[in-house]
């Protein structure tokens, strides 16, 4: 019987669920999210891609003019590109719904002037 | 006992008391276990393959997903390992923020069992609490790495985020938050008549066995032996930080219980010490990409236990061998022992009293060291030796 | 040889008069089938909810207000699901098993009063007949699980049958402490007597704590639902039973939480009686719902014992109590 004190109790206080989708928690600062590239910053260096545990990043082209394939489905998360890449141009952002039913939303492209 | 009364009960690879497949073939006698054959590798990945395709930065991430729970286990393992092949310090305050984090991980890895022993013996209502208040561990976690579970806060050479100065006082009030519960949790598992009545004299397991049988971790450590790899062997920071090993003399599955519950307190003394002693500085060092040749073996007390890593390097970006052995294989045959002539009912806590996590220790290959070969079974051999029935 | 089907209609018709229509609604709408399905509805909603919050989480809570639909929603969504039966199975009896465990409670809640203080049938020792059934339905749970030749199943059924041993004596005594008191087996006079002195509750509080634990085992909840150990034998007894058949045997189980809970508030805390202007039925739905809350509550304070912890226990300990309760209603002290 040694838990019927705090049993009891728990009916007075607010359930500890919460009501997901109508009641979200806010991320901490520094979440791994989702990582986002500012092309304004890239070089085409190309070391996110060959870092990417998962292989997760297609440059396509070299330079600057190269532009980033970051498929959704296989990133892990990491954050090895965002530390990797010399000019800060990767951030790892707050977005964690990704899931989605159409498998062609997990592409993400990254064109040169955007 | 007539022979024919004997029915053969198999459990897993898919059954509720298991969190992950494996199998189990009891031969049952009424209530009374008589035999137990484990069959084990239905999580088998290929992982130590894995990890001779990819460079040791990315490897990193590779050892962490062996396993969820015990993940910065892995990671501060291979870390380990590998800045023993390059002949790298990682800087003090790197490794006192590694005895933070692995003793996080310890918490949130015993307060998940002792949800999941709850659960086995059929308190639900105790499991729903420990794990509402695991969550305090897991939300730390996400402040401090920026993710739950799979924290990637090792990396060769160091650390890759620093704790600052700001989330110091939030991690001490969740450990007093934390220590307040788990002494609670720690009085209800000893005056609970029901779980005492489950628990007390389960699963035995003598320390003259426990030994012979290489046990590891609390399952050894509730045996009465004090064998504990951060006070023996001493890595990341452990030598400068002063801890207890708990051990308790009961050798049955309440020891177990104890011995991880008090565990969890002794974790957050150590890291409530660690915050506040810890050096100031850089938190990684640079390190080259080539790793040159050699062979290590590294160890570390993960929470189930004494984990141990063995790399062999050939000069190049990528490792040539790697292998892990992890601390629920070296309990298996402790295990099997516990469950003989014990009874069905206690199978699943008996089960999870060792903590078993066949993820991490689902890896085979045969070596014969004589002959110079490497093979695996396939299936046709694995049939005519062991399908018996 | 046909049937003379004029003579049929006329002989129907000179039967069904008003009264036998009446009994028809009564038996099968109110207080009858349809009734007591809802009521086993809403138990379980109440059960799963009270449940829910004494583990600070929320229960049901998208189906209707509240999720009062849930259980219904559940009981939809089984009877749409494919039925296999095991090939090795003793099908007759894995068929009818689960419409005899349906069967039982429904037929044994008739007997005790829900509308007012005189049950739709009442007799003279409708109170071993209760008694009886919930003997008939373990016997059900046993041949359940038997038919089904799975190894879990068997295991389940022993348990279960080992159960009944246990605590069907203690159950047995207790009850027939608020028979002494009456000066009768019936249970509706048993509620009248009550209305007219104490609740017995106040008198026989041992026999009370009794009956309520040995109702627990009966039910299978936590600490005694170890026929059907989710985590060590799958699903015991009714592990092989999907579809329509384990339909049934959800809809059973509530029945019989209905059954226990009206037992307990008959009883022991008075059965449904005139309070001021509120109609008997209310009274009745509050205080069984008290008892299902009660059940909850022990349901979620304790952990599974042993089977045979179990049978030590009952007739280490409630047993003797049992005994003391006869005693000390014999030598006066609880009417």
């Amino acid at each position: 019987m040694a838990l019927i004190k705090e049993a009891l109790k728990q009916l007075f206080q607010k359930p500890a669920t919460l009501k997901y989708p109508y009641e979200k928690l806010t991320v901490p600062k520094d979440f791994r999210g989702r990582p986002i590239w500012d092309m304004k910053k890239c070089i085409g260096c190309g070391l996110c891609s060959n870092v990417c545990p998962s292989g997760a990043i297609e440059m396509i082209g070299k330079g600057l003019e190269a532009e980033i394939n970051h498929y959704v489905d296989r990133c892990m998360f990491c954050g090895q590109c965002a530390e990797i890449c010399p000019e800060n141009a990767i951030r790892m952002s707050e977005e964690y719904e990704l899931a989605d039913f159409d498998r062609s939303k997990m592409l993400h492209e990254y064109k040169k002037d955007s | 006992m007539s022979h024919g009364s004997i029915i053969k009960v198999p459990f897993g690879p898919q059954h509720p008391a298991l969190k992950e497949p494996e199998n189990f073939l009891f031969e049952v006698d009424g209530e009374i276990v008589v035999d137990v054959k484990p069959r084990l590798g239905y999580n088998h990945r290929g992982i130590e393959k894995a990890f001779e395709l990819r460079t040791y930065i990315q490897n990193i991430y590779l050892a962490e997903r062996i396993c969820g729970i015990c993940s910065d286990a892995h990671t501060t393992c291979y870390t380990q390992a590998i800045e023993e092949l390059l002949s790298v310090e990682p800087p003090p305050r790197a490794r006192y923020i590694r005895v933070v984090i692995a003793e996080l991980e310890r918490i949130h890895s015993h307060a998940l069992w002792v949800g999941i022993a709850a659960h086995e013996i059929g308190f639900d209502t105790l499991f729903m609490y420990v794990w509402r208040d695991r969550e305090t561990v897991l939300d730390l976690f996400e402040m401090i790495s920026g993710n739950r579970i799979h924290y990637a806060m090792n990396t060769i050479g160091g650390v890759r985020r620093d704790i600052s100065a700001a989330m110091v006082p939030k991690i001490i009030k969740g450990l007093d938050f934390l220590e307040e519960r788990l002494k609670y949790y720690l009085n209800v598992v000893q005056t609970e008549q029901t779980i005492l009545k489950r628990t007390a004299g389960v699963g035995i397991l003598k320390p003259k066995d426990a030994v012979n049988l290489c046990a590891v971790g609390p399952t050894l450590r509730a045996s009465g032996v004090s064998n504990d790899v951060r006070a023996d062997d001493p890595y990341a920071a452990y030598d400068e930080i002063p801890f207890n090993v708990i051990t308790h003399s009961g050798c049955d599955i309440l020891s177990r219980t104890l011995v991880r519950c008090e565990e969890m307190l002794e974790s957050i003394k150590i890291i409530r010490y660690a915050l506040d002693s810890m050096p100031e500085g850089i938190i990684r060092v640079q390190v080259p990409k080539k790793v040159p040749q050699g062979e290590v073996v590294s160890r570390i007390e993960a929470p189930r236990g004494e984990l141990i890593h063995y790399a062999k390097s050939n000069g190049t970006t990528k490792p040539e061998r790697y292998k892990v052995r992890s601390p629920t294989l070296a309990n298996i045959p402790a295990l099997c022992k516990m469950l003989l002539s014990g009874y069905v009912a206690d199978i699943p806590i008996v089960l999870a009293g060792i903590d078993p996590c066949f993820a991490c220790m689902d890896r085979m290959a045969f070596v014969d060291i004589k002959q110079n070969k490497k093979w695996v079974w396939t299936m046709q051999q694995l049939r005519r030796k062991y399908a018996k029935e | 040889m046909g049937l003379d089907y004029a003579a049929v209609k006329k002989e129907v018709r000179k039967r069904m008069t008003a009264e036998t229509i009446v009994s028809l609604i009564r038996i099968l709408v109110f207080p009858g089938a349809m009734f007591l399905f809802a009521l086993a509805f809403f138990y379980e909603w109440v059960d799963r909810k009270f449940f829910a919050r004494l583990q600070n989480r929320y229960g049901p809570l998208h189906t209707g207000p509240h999720g009062i639909l849930q259980p219904l929603a559940d009981f939809l969504k089984l009877l749409s699901k494919e039925d296999i039966t095991p090939h090795a199975s003793d099908r007759l009896v894995f068929a009818l098993a689960p419409v005899f465990y349906l069967a039982l409670p429904l037929t044994t809640l008739f007997v005790i009063p829900v509308l007012d203080p005189t049950s739709f049938i009442a007799f003279e020792g409708d109170l071993v007949f209760v008694l009886f059934a919930f003997t008939l339905i373990i016997i059900t749970v046993f041949l359940a699980g038997w038919s089904s030749i799975n190894r879990f199943s068997t295991i389940g059924s022993m348990r279960a049958v080992l159960q009944m041993l246990g605590y069907e004596i203690p159950m047995g005594l207790v009850a027939f402490g608020p028979a002494i008191a009456a000066n009768s087996l019936s249970i509706s006079r048993i509620v009248e007597w009550q209305s007219l002195h104490f609740w017995l509750i106040l008198l026989q509080p041992l026999g009370f704590a009794i009956f309520t634990v040995c109702l627990l085992a009966e039910l299978q909840f936590v600490p005694f639902d170890i026929p059907e150990a989710e985590t060590e034998i799958v699903a015991g007894w009714r592990t092989e039973f999907s579809g329509r058949k384990l339909a049934l045997l959800r809809l059973g189980k509530d029945l019989e939480l209905v059954l226990a809970s009206a037992l307990i508030a008959s009883l022991y805390l008075g059965g449904p009686q005139q309070f001021w202007l509120i109609p008997p039925i209310v009274i009745f739905l509050v205080k069984t719902t008290f008892a299902v809350m009660l059940l909850s509550l022990l349901r979620a304070v304790f952990a599974r014992f042993r089977i045979d912890q179990m049978l030590s226990g009952m007739w280490k300990y409630l047993l003797p109590l049992a005994t003391l309760q006869i005693i000390l209603i014999q030598a006066g002290l609880g009417g």
